[in-house]
């Protein structure tokens, strides 16, 4: 039976946020700051009141003094006194028509007095460069100590010491470093929100956002509001990857709200989402990786500087960093390891969460550097990896075991189901080789059952932002009552409708699904009337699964221009039981899409605090006609989570693929491309230097 | 201005600024399956016919379409329900921003007596993004119009 939400989407009725329309709702535009760092002196909104249609148009210094943010909450609604970054919010107008409003933006006067800006992570961290923020430390939910300086986090992990003397007795080391840029998650659908203030005061929220409950909390926290106030309704999201989970221009767009006395919509276009929204971190990675005669790791010294920008408020967990950056070689026995990540405040667009936070880059570089090593040990890059991927039962160098460790397995599927490629005439053929492994987290929701005539209706409160969230609820749950999939409907509700959901990210959303449908279906099951039935489900205590992922590229590169064609990715993945095979079949091509547009399309291009790449034309995702061949091998026989014993997904294939790229493109040509994205320029570069 | 055209078989007729977008009309009588994505004409998100041809909606004065026959995925989906069908089927979809773009241009590469190899729809359909599928569903989907047709 076809998805939940295919008929919808297919016919264009789905209801995405730009496509809501309430009555009396007006449109708003944004000016931006087109410096890194200025003070602001004055704001003349006088013009911009005079177009026509313009209902208000407000300042920073017209609101009150607000923070908000998923964990830090450092961001501002409307930059006040300073603008911190090229593209950040100074005024908004509000007009009858979105023309309207952006005709009067550009109206808007602001007398800016530039300042000198810190524009990259290294001179950030220097001490006496400028202070980005002030007080960092002041923030609610900071994680620095007071004095330090531009950070937004620092952590450390494993003994440097013992890493250090690890490298001392190696016989070989390679000391290498690794860079990546900022890039765009590349959802096609703008950040978009509505807002509406009913006459009881509830705020109403409406926005392309992929945890409705966690929005509702980090709006309270920041208006100072009790939850129950704000009311986040269900849209469809057009894409998120990471993108999409924070508070974004929801806070502007209260205010604006309440400026106006109507609600309001405001959707970015698409350049400003790529100069002023969240993209991930670009990183600078140093690696010192060392191992005995025979190949055998014996010592790791990463050290990772990530640029945060302007504000650290788009980062949701603990840390403040973005975690995958803090384990690289977690999937190998290394007998001491140290790994270091600071995340920098600098003048520059602030960075968020993309698919896997953190692991694209130090997968990168330490599956890069695992190549470069194999290479001076003499070994074949397989047989590198088969003398130190973890065993079951071993615990990996930063302290944590799983149930089971099936890199040898997923490897060895791999290499079996290797086909060659030829290349054509004149291009040199390679293949490369990279590895990553990723824990199965579980997740809260509830879900409410209510019958209706010939079968029942489930309310959610997670959006279906394409993985096929819903369906998976369905499915399961016909399947637990033994009834078809079309006597259930799955609706999601408005955040006042359900208690709580943790929202759709991490990987998690099919394991968290997976007890809450076992325990609904329990529930349906026992009642005694025709009433409804509300389950709600904590995170358990899981058992720490987690999943492989290999990853064989086969590359040509033609020598005259460096030119690389990818010409196969065979992607071996460790599973357990697959729910939907096609669901995640679409998971594994489309996240091995998303790694080859990393490893050789993408970059924002920020020069000099700017993002260069102004529009999707010189933002290039992959298409339909360049996205190379992807292969998929499934490796059963895992242990996964939950009654439906699943593991993840979404987050797998594209984090190994740049480095499966760049060893490739290292054995077809027999040079090393250390900074993202292999393009044909740093190849032929590279090739010109030999 | 006034401009007239026929929008999924009907007449439409507006008043119009001179700059007024082709999406703007559309979305503004409620087929907001045209989607605005990149808004210069490289995602192919607003894709739609306009006599028989794909255009994309974003990067289309309306005073342009004077007279012409325009087709939007709302009215593709009805009008050839065995490719909509095909996008079910093969799960041509996931998050559905990008899909009536691609249903529009599958329309157009089925109508046009293209070659029914895997290639020739890759080529063609390289004008619409997406982000979530990695492309293989929607070019089964096409294919499989295409063997059925």
């Amino acid at each position: 039976m076809a998805r939940v939400d295919a008929a919808d989407k297919i016919a264009g009725r789905a209801v995405f946020t730009a496509d809501v329309r309430l009555p009396g709702m007006c449109h708003a535009a944004v000016v931006r700051s087109p410096y890194p760092r200025a003070k602001i002196q004055a704001v003349d909104v006088s013009a911009a009141l005079a177009v026509p249609g313009v209902i208000t148009v407000v300042t920073g210094a017209d609101l009150p003094e607000r923070r908000f943010g998923r964990r830090v909450r450092d961001l501002p609604t409307l930059a006040r006194g300073e603008a911190r970054f090229c593209g950040e919010r100074v005024a908004a107008v509000v007009a009858e028509t979105r023309e309207q409003a952006e005709r009067a933006a550009t109206r808007v006067v602001v007398e800016y007095a530039p300042l000198p800006a810190v524009l990259d992570a290294a001179t950030a961290l220097d001490p006496a460069s400028p202070a980005v923020q002030t007080t960092p430390w002041s923030y609610p939910g900071a994680v620095v100590a007071e004095g330090t300086h531009n950070q937004q986090a620092h952590v450390e992990h494993g003994s440097r010491e013992a890493a250090e003397a690890a490298l001392q007795d190696a016989v070989f080391v390679v000391d290498r470093t690794y860079t990546t840029p900022t890039v765009h998650q590349g959802y096609l659908e703008p950040q978009a929100v509505v807002a509406r203030i009913d006459t009881e005061g509830t705020v109403h929220v409406w926005m392309a956002n992929k945890s409705p409950y966690a929005l509702r909390r980090q709006l309270a926290e920041g208006f100072g509001l009790d939850p129950k106030a704000i009311v986040v309704h269900p849209v469809a999201i057009g894409g998120d990857f990471g993108g999409k989970g924070s508070p974004m221009d929801a806070p502007l767009c209260v205010e604006l709200a309440r400026a106006a006395g109507r609600p309001v919509r405001l959707v970015l276009r698409y350049p400003e989402d790529l100069a002023a929204a969240n993209p991930r971190h670009p990183s600078r990675i140093r690696l010192r990786l060392g191992s005995d005669a025979a190949g055998r790791l014996l010592g790791l010294v990463s050290d990772a500087v990530l640029d945060g920008g302007a504000y650290a408020g788009f980062k949701p967990i603990p840390t403040v960093v973005p975690h995958g950056v803090e384990e690289p070689g977690r999937s190998y026995r290394i007998a001491a390891a140290h790994s270091s990540a600071t995340v920098a405040y600098t003048n520059t667009v602030p960075r968020g969460h993309m698919r896997a936070p953190g692991s694209p880059q130090a997968v990168f570089a330490f599956e890069s550097a695992l190549d470069e090593l194999a290479g001076l040990v003499g070994l074949d890059p397989v047989e590198m990896r088969r003398r130190n991927l973890l065993s079951t039962g071993e615990a990996n160098p930063y302290g944590d075991a799983y149930v089971e460790a099936r890199g040898r397995e997923t490897l060895e599927a791999a290499i079996a189901a290797y086909r060659p490629v030829d290349a054509g005439p004149g291009e040199r053929h390679g293949v490369g080789l990279a590895l990553y492994d990723r824990q199965t987290p579980g997740g809260s929701t509830s879900l409410r059952l209510l019958p209706v005539p010939g079968g029942l209706v489930v309310e959610v409160g997670f959006p279906e932002q394409g993985s096929g969230t819903h369906t998976v609820v369905r499915d399961g749950l016909a399947r637990a009552l033994g009834l078809r999939p079309e006597a259930i409907a799955v609706r999601q509700v408005p955040t006042a409708d359900l208690p709580h959901d943790d929202g759709v990210g991490g990987s998690r959303v099919t394991s968290s699904m997976s007890s809450a449908i076992a325990k609904a279906a329990e529930a349906w099951r026992s009642r005694t009337g025709d009433e409804a039935v509300l389950v709600v489900t904590e995170r358990e205590q899981e058992r720490p699964v987690t999943s492989y992922c290999v990853q064989l590229a086969q590359v040509a590169v033609d020598p005259e221009s460096g030119r690389v064609r990818v010409l196969e990715l065979l992607t071996a993945v460790d599973v357990a039981e697959v729910v939907n095979g096609r669901a995640h079949r679409m998971q594994l091509d489309g996240a091995a899409a998303m790694g080859y547009g990393y490893a050789c399309l993408e970059d924002l291009d920020l020069r000099d605090g700017q993002v260069w790449a102004a529009t999707l034309a010189d933002y290039r995702l992959p298409t339909s006609a360049e996205v190379p061949r992807f292969r998929t091998v499934l490796v059963g026989g895992g242990r996964g989570l939950g009654a439906l014993d699943v593991k993840s997904a979404g987050e797998l294939a594209n984090v190994p693929t740049a480095a499966a790229i760049a060893n490739a493109v290292a054995a077809a040509a027999g040079v090393r491309v250390r900074d993202l994205p292999i393009t044909a320029e740093r190849v032929f570069v590279a090739l010109s230097g030999r | 201005m006034r401009v007239r055209l026929r929008v999924n078989g009907e007449p439409f007729e507006a008043t119009i600024a001179a700059d007024t977008l082709l999406l703007d009309i559309l979305r503004g009588q409620g087929l907001t399956g045209t989607k605005e994505g990149c808004g210069v004409g490289v995602c192919g998100a607003c894709t739609v016919l306009e006599n028989d041809l794909p255009v994309s909606a974003c990067l289309r004065l309306a005073a342009c379409c004077e007279g012409a026959d325009v087709w939007t995925a709302e009215g593709v989906a009805e009008r050839e329900p065995r490719l909509a069908r095909a996008f079910e089927e093969h799960e041509a979809f996931q998050c559905g921003i990008c899909t009536p773009g691609q249903l529009v241009a599958a329309a157009a590469y089925l109508s046009q007596d293209l070659p029914a190899d895997e290639g020739s729809v890759r080529d063609f359909m390289a004008g619409n993004l997406c982000r979530c599928t990695g492309y293989g569903t929607i070019v089964e989907a096409v294919l499989g119009a295409l063997r059925d047709a």
